[in-house]
């Protein structure tokens, strides 16, 4: 066998359209690799993965603020001071910070999210399923990604905020701008920060009334945080734009990338209409497993590390490859067959460790409501293209462009 | 007399995300692979273990009524 060096390039066609086959061989060859084009350490044993998040002293979550390289993939030179803007406003968010203070940041949002107070949110989730797809019906062809996967999580997470129902509309826009947060575009700042900007604009007035007079809503629980001083305002307000991409860009790929996978794997449809209901809840873990919609996350060394013979030097960054981990031969059998009995299912798609995915139990709902009523409403489902489907150039995000269906 | 309480993880499910330690720190505590033990089922109070229960993200804390077995959590 001859042993070829490893490409450093992961934003090429091939990576982006399959980045199995190019994970699976560092994963093989060269399980922890500095990659020297972008300056970064690519992690993607399931084990390695695992005990890197759960190592969270040793790998800082709060890259924004200290890591000074620039943005990649490239922006425009014109676009650096909105760079600047994004990097301010999202280094700000929770998720971008190290215990003590993220511990401090979690509890005030982590209440709302609990399994049981999530299971309560079903019934909505049913109903905003169903409605789509009765809009869709009667056409008998969709783009799972506009019609049905982009819609649903921004109705979700727009309900949670206690956005009125009349601006809902303006909300989806808001998101679909946020959307470009990790997509590869060169010119992909100035819509980036009108996003941020608007919902920063459109959620402070609903704050300062919340401050004042709290409801049963999220963006009530982060006010709840600044009257704790525990968060000061442009934190709540950056926290609240997370959380509507944080739960739509995911969610989108969860459902897309779970529709696509039963297209191509007939056999796993078949076992998932032979009983919805019993069947949605491992088909959903297993949806995770197989095509994770977060592909990898970063991190920075907090201290010099030694890992499978690599020293990682203190600032270093890191980055742990999800969608390499969930196919890693040592921890599941026939990793790369989707097989929605699978169990037990140990993937990594929400994380580990402390920064283990807020939203997952609101992820899980919408995944198994979604595979269950497809499964049950639109039992020929297929897709309507031979072309090849297109990915966005991004190595955080394993997101479809679209994914046209029939089902007549 | 106050209740006993039996209280377990199941590390097949654990995450280590930590809440039932900052929840109830008496009880639980993260081991050498991050994963949450049961130090002491009597190190806090009912309501703070029950609550560290609740807020698992993934639903790996089980609590019982050590005397009559009855099921608190889930």
């Amino acid at each position: 066998m001859v042993m070829t060096v490893i490409d450093d390039d992961m934003f090429t066609d091939e990576v982006i359209a399959d980045p199995y086959t190019y994970l699976g061989r560092l994963r093989a060859e060269a399980p922890v690799h500095w990659n020297e084009l972008y300056e970064v350490w690519v992690v993607t044993r399931h084990d390695d993965v695992v005990w890197l998040a759960r190592h969270n002293e040793l790998f800082s979550s709060a890259v924004l603020k200290n890591d000074p390289r620039p943005a990649y993939p490239v922006i425009n030179d014109s676009d650096l001071g909105l760079y600047q803007y994004v990097r301010d406003y999202r280094a700000d968010q929770f998720i971008q910070h190290d215990r003590p203070e993220h511990l401090e940041m979690r509890k005030v949002v982590h209440t709302y999210f609990t399994p049981r107070a999530m299971e309560t949110w079903r019934p909505f989730v049913v109903d905003a399923v169903a409605e789509l797809l009765d809009a869709a019906e009667a056409r008998g062809e969709m783009d799972v990604m506009r019609d049905l996967a982009t819609p649903l999580p921004v109705l979700v997470i727009a309900q949670m905020m206690g956005v009125p129902r009349q601006d809902r509309p303006l909300i989806r826009s808001l998101a679909e701008k946020l959307l470009y947060q990790f997509r590869g575009e060169r010119d992909r700042m100035p819509v980036l920060v009108e996003g941020m900007q608007g919902l920063k604009e459109y959620v402070a007035p609903m704050v300062e009334e919340r401050i004042v007079s709290p409801q049963d809503d999220f963006i009530s629980v982060l006010a709840s945080g600044e009257k704790e001083g525990v968060f000061t305002r442009n934190q709540v307000l950056v926290n609240s734009a997370l959380l509507l991409l944080a739960g739509h860009e995911t969610t989108i790929n969860l459902l897309c990338n779970g529709t696509l996978a039963f297209l191509r794997n007939p056999d796993q449809w078949e076992l998932l209409k032979a009983d919805p209901a019993g069947r949605t809840r491992r088909a959903t873990e297993e949806c995770l497993r197989y095509d994770a919609p977060v592909k990898s996350i970063e991190r920075l060394a907090t201290q010099d590390i030694e890992l499978r013979g690599q020293l990682l030097r203190k600032d270093d960054r890191v980055r742990w490859f999800i969608s390499a981990a969930n196919r890693d031969p040592e921890a599941f059998t026939d990793p790369d067959t989707f097989d929605i009995a699978r169990e037990p299912n140990p993937h990594v798609a929400f994380g580990s460790g402390i920064h283990h995915c807020l939203g997952a139990t609101l992820a899980r709902l919408e995944g198994q409501e979604v595979f269950k009523a497809l499964a049950e409403r639109f039992p020929a489902l297929r897709l309507a293209t031979e072309e090849d489907l297109e990915y966005h150039p991004s190595i955080t995000f394993r997101s479809l462009k679209s994914l046209p269906v029939r089902w007549d | 007399m106050a209740r006993t309480f039996r209280v377990w993880v199941d590390h097949r499910v654990c995450v280590g995300n930590a809440m039932c330690e900052s929840f109830a720190p008496g009880v639980f505590q993260l081991n050498a692979d991050r994963q949450s033990e049961v130090v002491d089922p009597a190190g806090d109070t009912e309501e703070n273990i029950l609550e560290a229960a609740e807020n698992c993200p993934v639903s790996a804390i089980f609590v019982e009524d050590a005397h009559t077995g009855e099921r608190l959590f889930p």
